[in-house]
């Protein structure tokens, strides 16, 4: 037990797997169990294997595959969000970080932001914008630029202050402080901030695509939601967390190749 | 030192800084406290340094001797107004901010972990100011002949986390003497270094300095240190800090041990441990045995 209870003992990489998989195949095993006894009626819990046959029916029927249909126009909308999350949430949090009065005069117009409930903004948004793509983007960003922003700022305020110190002594402008000594070195909890943005932005793709979407995850669910279809929402749910999962590992990899720094410090 | 090092120190000598004269006049800092009132953590020091020689700020941890070499690098804390009362005069001039006739090399040396050996060195020409004064061929060559001064000539691709603690305060040193400046201001550089390795520093110092002589203020806590490196030695008192005591040592450097060990040195030794505890108040210094 001396080696079960110890936190900084970790287990070697394929115990690790193992174990994880166990648990998956755990689950899978009782939800079929669920499923064969018939304890519980296939209209609240689908089988595996129905789940499985939506799938399939999905990715391809009749020549046409409607998962693959519905996930570009998810992650085409992802994309665009993430664009513009990045480009403007990244200056902003920055310019936040590295001005305590700047922070002190934004700070209470976006923090409360991170706890409101940014679901009830939709209708706002489709008042405002209308019921297209402007609308669904914009829900997006909304949803992430508020994790991003305070991210990035802390980013920066956690740069210890020697590297300000040292670049301000060697003449730099205070501008040339911030963006050549101070921002390279909060450069990994940045990418950390773009990872938390797109896993947000994932969480709410379906609650973007509730109202009017043509095509899209959100809305391959919310229309077999409306047919009773249930094995076709469960199969959505599972791709958007397989999607979700993806770009997160996805990017992490791309983080620890661009700062293997980080690490080593 | 192997052949191409000499030749390479030879040259820097040629190009010899000119000379430039510190004074400080009457210098007294004090700080807010945060529950009311205030520190007085300067009171009142005068100094002038007025040629190429080094200097050692000594003083128990605390003292307020960086804040003295701050003030001369220009470096100021934020919020506070420094100095609370005197000036600072470099050649003359008035000195309120930032200048670029000094550069501090600190203790925290802040290399940047995602830059090579380098890159690290040439920072400062990724600066405005720099870029405008030394072309690039120029810079480049200082560069790679600072790093092999400092001995880490095959060590100039690597980043910091691949050097040790006294590598990469060579790095810092190298960042600080590509600028050639007139003023070197040291915060207890080699203060987290092992033993053996502050004692190669002090040797890598006092060689560079022989080289191409300029003002060097050098702040320590450590005796041993302030007896090998000085040429002259200003003791200062625990805070609020005041000179207790200002003298030069003539005996040249590099000092061996068994001039640590002479009557000469032995008896500094003493003046110096005599004055501090003349003067009371906490705060330590060191002596390596």
């Amino acid at each position: 037990m001396a080696e079960f209870w110890n936190p900084y003992l970790t287990p070697s990489d394929g115990q690790r797997r193992l174990l994880g998989a166990g648990a998956v195949a755990a689950v899978l095993l009782l939800w079929s169990g669920l499923a064969a006894s018939g304890l519980v009626s296939p209209t609240r819990l689908p089988a595996p294997w129905d789940v499985a046959g939506a799938l399939s029916y999905l990715a391809w029927n009749e020549g046409e595959s409607l998962l693959l249909m519905a996930t570009a126009w998810s992650v085409g909308r992802l994309v665009v969000a993430g664009i513009l999350v990045v480009s403007i949430g990244i200056p902003l949090g920055i310019v936040m970080g590295a001005s305590p009065r700047v922070n002190a005069a934004l700070s209470p117009l976006i923090d409360p932001f991170r706890s409101a409930p940014v679901v009830a903004l939709l209708p706002i948004l489709v008042m405002w914008l209308g019921i297209g793509e402007a609308m669904k983007i914009a829900f997006l960003f909304l949803g992430a630029v508020v994790y991003l922003v305070p991210m990035v700022r802390d980013a920066i305020q956690a740069v210890p202050q020697n590297h300000w110190i040292g670049a301000r002594d060697l003449g730099a402008t205070p501008w040339e402080c911030i963006h050549k000594a101070v921002v390279p070195m909060a450069m990994p909890r940045i990418a950390d901030a773009v990872i938390v943005a797109f896993s947000v932005m994932w969480t709410y793709i379906t609650v973007a695509e509730y109202v009017n979407a043509k095509v899209g995850l959100g809305q391959l669910i919310q229309n077999a939601r409306r047919f009773s279809a249930w094995d076709q929402v469960f199969a959505g749910i599972i791709v958007i967390i397989v999607l979700a999962l993806a770009t997160y590992q996805l990017m992490l990899l791309a983080k620890r190749k661009l700062y293997p720094w980080e690490t080593q410090q | 030192m192997n052949a191409a090092a000499a030749a390479v120190t030879a040259t820097a000598a040629s190009a010899a800084t000119p000379a430039v004269s510190v004074v400080l006049k009457d210098i007294v800092q004090e700080y807010p406290k945060p529950e009311g009132g205030v520190t007085r953590v300067v009171g009142g020091v005068s100094l002038a340094f007025e040629r190429p020689g080094i200097n050692v700020l000594l003083g128990p941890s605390g003292c307020g001797k960086s804040t003295i070499l701050h003030m001369m690098g220009g470096v100021r804390p934020i919020g506070t107004r420094t100095p609370t009362s005197g000036s600072v005069l470099i050649d003359s001039r008035e000195c309120h901010d930032v200048h670029d006739d000094a550069v501090m090399v600190f203790q925290r040396y802040a290399n940047r972990p995602d830059l090579t050996v380098f890159d690290n060195v040439a920072f400062p020409f990724r600066l405005k100011l720099w870029r405008k004064r030394v072309p690039e061929a120029e810079w480049r060559s200082r560069v790679a002949e600072t790093i092999e001064v400092v001995g880490l000539a095959d060590k100039k691709n690597l980043r910091p986390a691949q050097l040790s603690g006294g590598q990469n305060q060579r790095v810092a040193l190298a960042r600080a003497l590509v600028l050639r400046p007139r003023i070197l201001l040291m915060d207890e550089p080699f203060g987290a270094l092992d033993a053996q390795t502050r004692t190669e520093m002090q040797q890598l110092l006092v060689r560079l300095y022989e080289a191409t002589p300029c003002l060097v203020v050098f702040v320590t806590h450590d005796v041993t240190e302030a007896l090998a490196l000085g040429d002259r030695v200003i003791v200062l008192s625990a805070q609020p800090a005041k000179v207790a005591d200002d003298f030069a040592i003539h005996a040249p450097r590099p000092r061996s041990a068994s001039w640590q060990r002479s009557t000469e040195a032995v008896k500094l030794e003493e003046r110096i441990l005599d004055q501090l505890h003349k003067a009371p108040g906490s705060g330590q210094v060191r002596v390596t045995v």
